[in-house]
């Protein structure tokens, strides 16, 4: 059931990201809605699920996006992977767990997005004035609020993927 | 387990490969038409959502706003007001303006006569059978008994009553009133008398003299009461009746004189008093 839900949840977490989103946004970020529901959903799901997720959520994320499709794909894959090796080490999810996804999340994601944006021709204006480096300049001015943003986000956002998983039955089968 | 790791690493390996690819067939452009049809649902999502939230942001924004609109609405409105205020006294500094130009051309045509203007305060007289109204220029001002008043349309009456500050002027149009009138074009005579209202009755006209109408009536100057050349009004109607000696018509002052608001007195004529002939006339048999 909940490979079935991946795609209405993430179509309308994809719509929330580029309309209610915005709306909100301070200091150049905001939060990453597809980013916190794959990480949470991720937390409580087989590796197979959350990698359906992942890729799931970065289509519907890029597609409303002028970056080349799968741009966000490289991130949250990573993400995935990394939150199933983690998940194995842990009896429960916590708070600190939630905040250390979320943060080690977002700087995965927003720096796999900036390089393959590198790759594909993108060319900030904003690193030639500033004179720091486009990569310093992106963790700054974007990469920071955007986590100070996810690191709000997570805990409810964590919490209804929870009632929701509970309610179609997807829960993780941990594996040592 | 080795065996369960290097499956993940695959799993892994394939699922970044399988993004690369996207990613590259996407930069060069061959998702494109595929992109379109995927991204339909999503666009109609993302349009429903959009108009949503913009409404929502225009509501709260709205709602956030509503102490400076209210203050900004009391702010118009009091301008408005003040405004209002400043048109209409703005427009009847044109009225005066116009009617005051008026009177100048009037009395600049006029030579001759001198003139004094007068705002009227009142149009109408207390008892409803008087045809009167009250000027704010009295004796101090030089006002005397007797004097016409005229506007640029013509005749207006006579001073018949005067206070330090103001006077009252009996109107044309009154029943008591009667001036000698002349036809402009034919030089006939008659008597012009007050019938309570914009008609007056031209009397006395001789049976030979042709009046039509159209004609203007021009105050004669005989009696010595009024000055000569003043415009009463214009002939509307002539009755002319076999059996009677003279002939009659209606003449129609151009005043109106329910809306006078200015007016000119004349201060340097005289009136005449016969009277003092009639009493030397009846004292001389005598004599």
């Amino acid at each position: 059931m909940g490979t079935f839900l991946s795609l209405p949840i993430m179509i309308l977490v994809a719509a929330l990201q580029v309309t209610v989103m915005p709306q909100i946004s301070l200091w150049g970020g905001r939060p990453d809605l597809v980013l916190l529901v794959v990480v949470s959903w991720a937390l409580n799901a087989t590796l197979e699920q959350g990698v359906l997720w992942a890729f799931v959520g970065g289509i519907c994320k890029d597609l409303l996006s002028a970056a080349p499709l799968g741009t966000s794909l490289i991130g949250l894959i990573l993400i995935v992977f990394a939150i199933h090796t983690v998940r194995q080490q842990l009896f429960s999810v916590g708070i600190f767990t939630l905040i250390w996804v979320s943060l080690i999340g977002t700087i995965i994601q927003e720096f796999s997005i900036l390089i393959v944006l590198l790759f594909s021709g993108f060319q900030p204006q904003f690193a030639s004035q500033l004179g720091y480096g486009i990569m310093v300049d992106q963790f700054r001015l974007f990469i920071v609020p955007t986590i100070v943003y996810n690191l709000i986000g997570i805990v409810p956002i964590y919490l209804i993927t929870r009632i929701i998983q509970r309610a179609v039955g997807t829960n993780l089968r941990l594996t040592r | 387990m080795r065996n369960w790791r290097s499956n993940r690493i695959l799993f892994l390996g394939v699922c970044l490969a399988i993004a690369l690819v996207l990613i590259a067939t996407s930069q060069a452009g061959f998702l494109a038409p595929i992109k379109g049809i995927i991204a339909a649902p999503l666009n109609f999502v993302t349009g429903l959502l959009n108009r949503t939230t913009q409404d929502a942001v225009k509501i709260a924004d709205m709602s956030s706003d509503v102490p400076t609109l209210q203050k900004r609405v009391a702010d118009l409105e009091e301008a408005l007001a003040r405004y209002q205020s400043e048109l209409v006294e703005l427009r009847e500094v044109a009225n005066d303006y116009q009617r005051l130009s008026e009177l100048v051309n009037y009395t600049s045509q006029t030579q001759n006569e001198e003139f004094l203007a007068a705002d009227v305060i009142s149009n109408a007289d207390s008892n409803a059978p008087l045809q009167t109204i009250s000027i704010n220029k009295g004796t101090r001002d030089g006002i005397t008994i007797g004097m016409p008043v005229v506007s640029q349309l013509g005749l207006i009456g006579r001073i018949t009553d005067v206070t330090a500050n103001a006077s009252r002027v009996l109107l044309i149009t009154d029943v008591s009133s009667a001036i000698s009138g002349r036809l402009q074009t034919t030089r006939d005579e008659g008597s012009i008398v007050g019938q309570s209202s914009n008609d007056l009755r031209m009397e006395f006209i001789p049976l030979n003299a042709k009046v039509q109408e159209g004609d203007i009536v021009i105050s004669s100057g005989l009696g010595g009461n009024l000055p000569a050349g003043i415009v009463i009004g214009q002939v509307t109607s002539v009755q002319q009746r076999e059996f009677e000696l003279f002939q009659n018509a209606v003449v129609r002052s151009l005043n109106n004189f329910a809306t006078l608001e200015t007016v000119l007195v004349v201060t340097n004529f005289q009136p005449v008093d016969l009277s003092v002939f009639e009493q030397s006339t009846q004292t001389a048999p005598g004599s």
